[in-house]
């Protein structure tokens, strides 16, 4: 594969009611990634962005989004899946050797919609919305049940992602302010309020408002914009079913395969030796731990062994990961840019040491249905 | 897949799916509250309540927005200028809709694309009850129907009611 370089990145920090239009946020986003990069609109060749007609309120979202995101007559389209989908496009673009510079952006605000509400629509309206109540968080309920139970695992074992995510959102001034707790404990995660049991608020990645945005651009280009690219070196994705019954959910088949592909793209054996960090997108705590294991981290079902503190023998999710905010559809996004900003050194309090090679993953779907993993790497 | 396992899942398609039998659901996706941060828009409200107009301008185009814009797509920043423009407008295009009142009688009522003298650009808006649609062409002069006690928001117009053609307000845009 060519290379391609992540050139810039911006976030807007996330808030469970923005005192912000959605235009203006987006707008703050992108304008952003494009000052800090030091670029200008007429640079911008393809934009690629991550919404969903429902959480933007309209149809054909992206209409309305063209001026802010960057995307007035440029080549511009819409993904409705994850950011972290959204960039693989963006890549996609780039490869084609027709565009210099591509502007991948995503993000809603759950304050203007009843999110876990919506997600009841995602099931099946003939088989399974009739009859049960499901959406994403009941979905995760199953997950970590079918977890626990086949491997032995504690409610305790799953609390602890959520105390180290929560505490690492408190270093990260991006987070949602509510998820942000250096003196979190086990007791507290555990005796939160129970959302599916045995999910408890606290396990689940809390939907906030915020958009993040990336620059794309070929290796030529990339160098002439900034002395720190970081390149794209290995990507993968994968998608199971549709039908929850019909899958293992102790396990993530589709991010096993997605790390297959992106590891052979990028010449990884061993990835606990090969990788120093890993900024994956959990929808619920013991997505963590089921994705820890699908990477080849830790065998199946030693998820909850491994030390993956910001100064742990594995650091996951230094940033706090989605635990510490989930603005639906940029989250993936937020873990490509946490990645980026460990290999450039500029995660401030929570910089794991010296970052070589990182992974971020994104994901859609209950019980992270489709998962799709980069890998990336500094200059040398 | 062997060639008669193929062939038997297309017997399948063509025996089985012949018949579809029709499911009520809803797809009520619940509430939506659009957020619109109006700091930026407040020369826009304030100057509404005294039935007075003004566009916003972009620095890097020059292009004058009416209804103001937050954002210019073609230089992406924000205009940051405000001029004032007149609430006699042209109606830059239209459609006729067909809508039923309330006794479902149908009743045809244009609806158009308004250019305000001094704006580079268009607004959606409907024309004064009542007008034929017969009467309505392109370029047609028309005039801001403001409501009696106008509140600083965007429903302040309620209307575009029709211009003679040798009124005075026209005389005066030219
Ligand atoms: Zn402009």
């Amino acid at each position: 594969m060519d290379k391609v370089g992540i050139v810039g990145y911006n976030q807007v920090k996330c808030y469970s009611d923005a005192n912000y239009g959605r235009y203006e946020m987006i707008f703050e986003a992108v304008r952003g990634a494009i000052d800090n990069a030091g670029l200008k609109k007429k640079d911008i060749t393809t934009v690629i962005s991550a919404t969903n007609d429902y959480y933007d309120g309209r149809t054909i979202s992206n209409c309305f989004t063209v001026e802010v995101g960057g995307g007035y007559m440029a080549d511009e389209s819409k993904v409705e899946m994850d950011g972290a989908h959204a960039m693989l496009y963006g890549l996609m673009r780039i490869l084609s050797g027709n565009h210099k510079l591509a502007v991948i952006w995503g993000g809603s605000m759950p304050s203007c919609y009843p999110y876990h509400s919506a997600r009841l629509y995602e099931t099946d309206p003939t088989w399974e919305r009739p009859n049960a109540y499901v959406n994403d968080i009941t979905s995760s309920g199953f997950q970590m049940r079918a977890y626990m139970e086949k491997y032995g695992l504690s409610k305790e074992d799953i609390a602890k992602v959520a105390v180290k995510n929560k505490k690492n959102a408190a270093k990260n001034p991006l987070a949602l302010e509510e998820s942000q707790n250096p003196n979190i404990s086990i007791s507290d995660v555990l005796e939160a309020e129970i959302y599916a049991d045995p999910v408890t608020e606290l396990m689940v990645a809390p939907p906030c408002d915020s958009v993040a945005a990336v620059l794309l651009a070929p290796e030529r280009q990339a160098v002439k914009i900034t002395d720190k690219p970081v390149w794209i070196t290995g990507v993968g994705w994968n998608q199971e079913t549709y039908y929850l019954g019909e899958r293992d959910l102790s396990q993530s088949t589709s991010m096993e395969h997605a790390a297959k592909a992106a590891y052979d793209m990028a010449g990884i054996s061993n990835p606990r030796n090969d990788l120093d960090v890993a900024e994956l997108f959990e929808v619920c705590a013991h997505e963590e731990l089921i994705f820890t294991e699908a990477l080849g981290l830790v065998e199946k079902g030693k998820g909850p062994q491994l030390n993956t503190e910001i100064n742990g023998d594995f650091p996951i999710n230094p940033s706090g990961g989605a635990l510490g905010g989930n603005p639906p559809c940029a989250t993936g996004l937020i873990r490509i840019i946490e990645a980026v900003k460990q290999i450039r050194g500029e995660a401030g309090q929570y910089q794991v040491g010296d970052v070589k090679r990182a992974v971020a993953s994104g994901q859609i779907g209950m019980c992270a249905q489709n998962n799709i993993l980069y890998v990336l790497e500094g200059e040398n | 897949m062997s060639k008669q396992t193929q062939r038997k899942s297309m017997d399948y398609v063509k025996k089985e799916y012949k018949r579809t039998r029709t499911m009520p659901a809803n797809w009520y996706l619940s509430s939506y509250e659009y957020k619109f941060n109006i700091t930026h828009m407040q020369p826009f409200l304030k100057k509404l309540k005294e039935k007075k107009l003004v566009a916003n301008k972009c620095s890097g185009c020059n292009r004058v927005f009416f209804p103001p814009r937050l954002v210019c797509g073609k230089c992406l920043v924000k205009p940051d200028r405000w001029v004032d423009i007149r609430d006699t407008a042209r109606v830059a295009t239209y459609a006729i809709a067909y809508l039923k009142d309330e006794n479902s009688e149908v009743q045809e009522k244009p609806m158009v694309l308004v250019h305000h003298d001094g704006a580079d650009t268009s607004s959606i808006a409907e024309l004064a009850p009542g007008v034929d649609v017969k009467d309505t062409y392109i370029s047609m002069p028309i005039k801001a129907h403001w409501k009696d006690n106008p509140e600083g928001g965007l429903m302040d117009i309620e209307y575009y009611d029709l211009m003679d053609d040798d009124a005075e307000d026209l005389n005066e845009s030219k």
